[in-house]
C-alpha cells in the first residue's frame, strides 16, 4: 500500500506550551478526511478535528495543506501527493481564529461578526403574503442572481484566507459580505432592509476589502465574496459628485466627518480649492500658536458609531449616496499610517483609554442643522 | 447550573424549527443544545426534497398523499398522525419559503413538484438537488433573526425526570470540557437518527448515532418499531454515501451486469420509482443471484447517461460531483456503481400523535422519533415534512406546557454519575480497541440485520451483539483532556450504537413477517393477524431489554395488499 507522511499541527492550550507537529505515516487513498479517520482510528485517538458528513455539504472539516486552504473530505490524497510530489505534507488549522485544539478553531467569533450583518430575510409585505397559505410568486429567472451565494456552508475557508481579515480584526470576512448581499438581490426582502444592511457593511469594514480575490479561489462551493463586495459596494456609492468646488467642498465635509467625526482644517483648502501650499503653512502656524495639530484628527472612542448615526442621518435626509467610500477609506488609510494602527483598532483603544466621545454628536447636529 | 424553560436537543431541521416557532410564540427561556454547529447537522445533506400537496397541486389532495403514506409504510403507521402530517404540508412549505428556502420554481414561479418513489402524483418540492441543505441553512438565518440561545458543541448525556415529568438533562460541554446540569422545564429532543450502527455501509453522517435516542432508552423509557431501518438503494459502491432518489426522478435507469433494466421483474409499473424498500430489495436479489456488475459482482450500475451533460448539470450538480469525487465516474459518461446503503431510522423514540412521550414535557421531533408517520417504510422526501411538522407541532406542545408548569427540581446525582462514568472510561482497560469493535458492530449489523433477514442467522447475531456488548466495557478512552476531547466523543457514541443494536436486533428476531424495511426470507409474507402492531422496546431494572406490543391507529384506510 503507497503511503505517505503527515505533519499534522498539535496543540492542547492545557497541556502544551507551545503547538508542535506530529508526524503520522497514512495510506494514499480516498480523501485527506480518511486520513485524518485512520489516525484517529489506528494511530492517535487524541488528534481532534471537525468532520461529520464526509461529503462536502456540511463544512466541518476546512483546514490547511502547506498554507493551502482545503476541505478535507473533498480533498483526495492522490492529488496531494501528486502537487507536492515528495514535499512533507504539513496540517495546519485555519487562520484568522484561534486554535481551541489542533485543528480545531474557534468559529464563533466570525459567526457573531456575520449576524451584525443582517443576513437572513426580511420579508417585505408587498411581495411576501403574510398569510401562511398563500403562496410567494417567484420567477426562476430571479432566483438566479443569488444562485451563488446561497451555497455558503459556513466552512470559514474564506475567512481563514482573506487578507482584509489580517489587516481589520473587525473586517465581518468574505462570507458574511455575500451572505448579507444575497438577500441584497432578493426582491422579497424589504427596502429598509437593504438599506440597513449596507450601513452595517460599510461600518463592518465593506471598504476594507484589498480585493485579492482569495476568497474567490478558496471557496468549495464556487461562493464568490470577492464580486458581492464590489456589487455590494457598488450598491453602497450609485452616485458621485461632480467636480465643481461646491461640491467638493461639500465632499470635503460629509466624507472627513464621516471619517473622523470632524473637518479637516489643513486638508479643506487642497481638497477645495487645490491650494497645495496651504497645508504646509496651516501647519506651521497652528505649531507657532502652540497648538497641537494633527495631520489627521485623532479618532475617538464612540466614532464607529457616530459614523452609523452620521449615516442615518444622512440616508434620511437621501444624501447618504453622496459619501465617497474610495475617499474615506484614503482617509482612513491616511488614518492607520499616522497611528499606525488600523482605524478599528484606534477606536477600540480609544475605548480603553475611555476617551471620550463628547462634542462629536453635537458638532454633528450643528453642522447638519445649519444646512 | 443553567436554567430554562424549554431545552430543545439538537440543531437539525427539526430542532431548528422547533427553536423557531418556540421563540416566536414565547417569552419563555429557550436554548437549543447541539453537538455539532446547528448547520453541519446532517439535514443538510438530504437532497432529494419534501413532499408536500400545494394549493396548485392538480389533482392531488392531502388524503392520496396520506393514502400513499400508509401504503408506503405497509399499513404499519398510525394513521391519525399521518393524517396530521399529510395536511400540515402546504402550511411549512409555504412558512418556509416565505421565509427564504430558495425552492425551485416553475415557469409560472410556484413551487416546482417533481415525481418520487411511492407517490402517486409529483408532491415533491425541491430546491435544486440540496433541498435539506437550503432548508437548514434558512432556518438557522431564522434562528439568528430571532436571537435564538444556541450552545453549539455540548453533548447530550443524560434525560433526568422523576417517572412522570421532565426536570432536566446532563450535559457534557465539548469545548471547555465538564458535565453540566441543565433545568428545564420541557425537553424537545430532535437528535436525528441511528443508522450509524451498520457503520460501515451507511449514507449518514458520522454523528448520526442516535444519541437521544439511547439516552431516552437508558431513561428507562419506551422506543418504537426499532427493527425497521430502511436501506437506500442507491448508496456509491466504495462509500455508502448517497446518490439521491432524485437521480431516478430525473429518470436514471437501474441496470444489472447484462444490461437489463431489472425493475421491471419486481414493479413492472413503477420501475425503478418503485418504494425503496421495493427497489433496495431488488438491487440486493439481483447481487445476491450473481447478476451484480463489477469484478465482484457486489454492485448495480445507476444509468444516467441518457439524460445528457445539461440535464445532469441543471438537475443532479452533487450527485455528479460526489460520483466523481468518492467513485471516480463521471455520470455524464458512465454509469454510476451503487449497492444499498443504511439510511433512515424509521424506529425511535415512542411518542403518541403529537410528538409526546409518557413522561410530562419530554418530546421528540424529527428522525430521532417515531411518531409513527412512517411505519416500516418511509417514503422518500417525508422525513422532511416528518421533520418540520413535528418540530413546530412539538414546539408548540413544549409552549403550552412549559408556560404554566412548576419549577422542575433537578437532583445533582446524574451529574455525578456521567462525571463517574466518563472517568471510567478513561482508566478503563483498553482491552479491546473502541475502532475495531465498531467496525464488527457494523459488520454483525449488515450481515444479520441487513437487506434480508432470518430466524437463525438473526439468533446468531444478537448473540454477537450481546458479545460485543459486554467487551465494549473494555474500552478506553485514551485521550483525558478536558478540552475538545473528541476521542470521548467517539465513544460516548459508539456505547450509545452499542445499546441501540440489541433494540433494533430483538424486534427483528420477534417480528415474525416480512413488512417494509423488514423483508424476511423464512417469513416473506405480511401478518396482518399476527403482526399488524408496533413493537415497543425498554430497559428493566436490571438492564435486560423488554418487548411488548402495542396497536396500531387505524382510520381511514383498512390494509391491502401493497402493490407498485
Ligand atoms: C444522505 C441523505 C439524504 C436524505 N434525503 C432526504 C430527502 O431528500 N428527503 C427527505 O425527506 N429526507 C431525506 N433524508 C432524511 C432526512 O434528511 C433526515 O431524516 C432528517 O434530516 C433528520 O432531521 P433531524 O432534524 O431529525 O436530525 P438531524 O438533521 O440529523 O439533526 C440532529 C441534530 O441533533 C444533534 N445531536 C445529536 N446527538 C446529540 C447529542 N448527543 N447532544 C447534542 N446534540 C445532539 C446534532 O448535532 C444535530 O444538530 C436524507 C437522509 C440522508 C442521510
Ligand atoms: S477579496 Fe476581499 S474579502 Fe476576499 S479575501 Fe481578499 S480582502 Fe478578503
Ligand atoms: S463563502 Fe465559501 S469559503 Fe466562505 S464560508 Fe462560505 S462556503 Fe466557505
Ligand atoms: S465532513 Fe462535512 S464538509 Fe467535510
Amino acid at each position: 500500500m503507497e503511503t505517505v507522511k503527515l505533519q499534522v499541527f498539535r496543540y492542547d492550550p492545557e497541556k502544551d506550551a507551545a503547538p508542535y507537529y506530529k508526524e503520522y505515516e497514512v495510506p494514499v487513498e480516498g480523501t485527506l478526511l480518511n486520513a485524518l479517520l485512520y489516525i484517529k482510528d489506528n494511530l492517535d485517538p487524541t488528534l481532534a478535528f471537525r468532520a461529520f458528513c464526509r461529503s462536502e455539504v456540511c463544512g466541518s472539516c476546512s483546514m490547511k495543506v502547506n498554507g493551502k486552504t482545503k476541505l478535507a473530505c473533498k480533498t483526495p490524497m492522490k492529488e496531494l501527493v501528486e502537487t507536492w510530489k515528495g514535499k512533507p505534507l504539513r496540517i495546519d488549522p485555519l487562520s484568522h481564529m484561534n486554535v481551541i485544539k489542533d485543528l480545531v478553531v474557534d468559529i464563533d467569533k466570525p459567526i457573531e461578526k456575520m449576524k451584525t450583518l443582517i443576513p437572513w430575510l426580511v420579508p417585505d409585505p408587498r411581495v411576501v403574503p403574510t398569510d401562511p397559505m398563500h403562496e410567494s410568486i417567484i420567477y426562476p429567472e430571479e432566483m438566479k442572481a443569488y444562485r451563488d451565494q446561497i451555497h455558503c456552508m459556513l466552512c470559514f475557508s474564506c475567512y481563514s484566507a482573506c487578507e482584509a481579515v489580517e489587516d481589520n480584526s473587525r473586517y465581518r470576512g468574505p462570507f458574511a459580505f455575500s451572505r448579507a448581499y444575497r438577500f441584497q438581490v432578493d426582491r422579497r426582502d424589504i427596502e429598509t432592509a437593504k438599506e440597513k444592511r449596507i450601513r452595517y457593511a460599510i461600518s463592518g469594514g465593506l471598504w476594507s476589502c484589498v480585493q485579492c480575490q482569495k476568497c474567490l479561489y478558496v471557496c468549495p462551493k464556487g461562493v464568490k465574496p470577492a464580486e458581492d463586495i464590489q456589487n455590494l459596494r457598488g450598491q453602497s456609492v450609485k452616485k458621485g459628485f461632480t467636480d465643481k468646488p461646491g461640491a467638493r467642498k461639500l465632499k470635503h465635509f460629509v466624507d472627513w466627518i464621516y471619517a473622523t467625526g470632524q473637518i479637516n482644517r489643513l486638508y479643506l483648502p487642497e481638497e477645495v480649492y487645490g491650494n497645495k501650499e496651504a497645508r504646509e503653512k496651516l501647519t506651521k502656524a497652528y505649531q507657532e500658536m502652540g497648538v497641537e495639530v494633527w495631520e489627521v484628527p485623532k479618532p475617538t472612542k464612540g466614532l464607529m458609531k457616530f459614523r452609523d448615526i452620521y449615516l442615518e442621518i444622512l440616508s434620511k435626509e437621501n444624501k447618504a449616496l453622496e459619501l465617497d467610500f474610495s475617499h474615506v477609506r484614503k482617509i482612513d488609510k491616511m488614518v492607520s499610517d499616522i497611528f499606525k494602527a488600523d482605524i478599528c483598532t484606534i477606536v477600540d483603544r480609544a475605548h480603553e483609554r475611555g476617551e471620550s466621545a463628547k462634542g462629536l454628536i453635537g458638532k454633528l447636529k450643528e453642522l447638519l442643522g445649519g444646512k | 447550573m443553567l436554567e430554562y424553560d424549554i431545552v430543545i436537543v439538537g440543531g437539525g431541521g427539526a430542532g431548528l424549527y422547533a427553536a423557531l416557532w418556540a421563540a416566536e410564540n414565547t417569552i419563555l427561556k429557550v436554548a437549543v443544545i447541539t453537538k455539532v454547529y446547528p448547520t453541519r447537522s446532517h439535514t443538510g445533506a438530504a437532497e432529494g426534497g419534501i413532499n408536500a400537496v400545494l394549493t396548485h397541486s392538480v389533482g392531488d389532495s392531502p388524503e392520496a398523499h396520506a393514502y400513499d403514506t400508509v401504503k408506503g409504510s405497509d399499513f404499519l403507521a398510525d394513521q391519525d398522525a399521518v393524517d396530521i402530517m399529510c395536511k400540515m404540508g402546504a402550511a411549512v412549505i409555504y412558512d418556509i419559503a416565505h421565509r427564504g428556502v430558495p425552492f425551485s420554481r416553475r415557469p409560472d414561479g410556484r413551487i416546482a413538484q417533481r415525481p418520487f418513489g411511492g407517490a402517486s402524483f409529483p408532491r415533491t418540492c425541491y430546491a435544486a438537488d440540496k433541498t435539506g441543505f437550503y432548508i437548514l441553512q434558512t432556518l438557522y438565518e431564522q434562528c439568528l433573526k430571532n436571537n435564538v440561545t444556541f450552545l453549539n458543541e455540548w453533548f447530550l448525556l443524560s434525560i433526568i425526570h422523576n417517572g412522570e415529568r421532565v426536570e432536566g438533562i446532563t450535559a457534557w460541554d465539548v469545548r471547555n470540557g465538564g458535565v453540566h446540569l441543565i433545568k428545564t422545564k420541557a425537553v424537545i429532543l430532535a437528535t436525528g437518527g441511528h443508522a450509524r450502527v451498520y457503520w460501515n455501509r451507511t449514507s449518514n453522517a458520522l454523528g448520526n448515532t442516535g444519541d437521544g435516542t439511547a439516552a431516552v432508552l437508558r431513561a428507562g423509557l419506551p422506543l418504537k418499531d426499532m427493527e425497521f431501518i430502511q436501506f437506500h438503494p442507491t448508496g456509491l459502491a466504495k462509500t455508502g454515501i448517497l446518490v439521491t432518489e432524485g437521480a431516478r426522478g430525473e429518470g436514471g435507469y437501474l441496470r444489472n451486469k447484462d444490461g437489463e433494466r431489472f425493475m421491471k421483474r419486481y414493479a413492472p409499473e413503477k420501475m425503478e420509482l418503485a418504494p425503496r424498500d421495493i427497489v433496495a430489495r431488488a438491487i440486493q436479489t439481483e447481487i445476491d443471484e450473481g447478476r451484480g456488475c463489477g469484478p465482484n459482482g457486489d454492485y448495480i450500475c445507476l444509468d444516467l447517461t441518457h439524460l445528457g451533460e445539461k440535464r445532469i448539470n441543471e438537475r443532479l450538480p452533487q450527485t455528479r460531483e460526489h460520483a466523481i469525487l468518492y467513485e471516480g465516474v463521471d455520470p455524464v459518461k458512465e454509469p454510476i456503481p451503487i449497492a444499498p446503503t443504511a439510511h433512515y431510522s424509521m424506529g425511535g423514540i415512542d411518542t403518541d400523535k403529537l410528538g409526546r412521550t409518557p413522561i410530562k414535557g419530554l418530546y421528540a421531533a424529527g428522525e430521532c422519533a417515531c411518531i409513527s408517520v412512517h411505519g416500516a417504510n418511509r417514503l422518500g422526501g417525508n422525513s422532511l415534512l416528518d421533520v418540520l411538522v413535528y418540530g413546530r407541532l412539538t414546539a408548540l406542545e413544549a409552549v403550552k406546557y412549559a408556560d404554566d408548569a412548576p419549577e422542575t427540581n433537578p437532583s445533582f446525582a446524574k451529574v455525578k454519575d456521567d462525571e463517574k462514568r466518563i472517568l471510567e472510561l478513561m482508566e478503563a482497560s483498553g482491552k479491546e480497541k473502541m475502532p475495531q469493535l465498531r467496525r464488527e458492530l457494523g459488520e454483525v449489523m449488515m450481515k444479520h440485520f441487513g437487506v434480508f433477514r432470518e430466524e437463525s442467522s438473526m439468533k446468531e447475531g444478537l448473540e454477537k451483539l450481546y458479545e460485543i456488548k459486554e467487551r465494549a466495557k473494555e474500552v478506553k478512552v485514551y485521550d483525558t483532556s478536558k478540552k475538545f476531547n473528541t476521542d470521548l466523543i467517539s465513544v460516548l457514541e459508539f456505547l450509545n450504537l452499542v445499546e441501540l443494536a440489541p433494540a433494533i436486533a430483538i424486534p427483528a428476531v420477534e417480528r415474525r413477517e416480512s413488512r417494509g424495511s423488514h423483508a424476511r426470507k423464512d417469513y416473506p409474507e405480511r401478518d396482518d393477524k399476527n403482526f399488524l402492531k408496533h413493537s415497543v422496546i425498554k430497559l428493566g431494572e436490571d438492564g435486560s431489554y423488554q418487548l411488548s406490543w402495542k396497536p396500531v391507529v387505524i382510520t381511514k384506510f383498512p390494509p391491502e395488499e401493497r402493490k407498485y
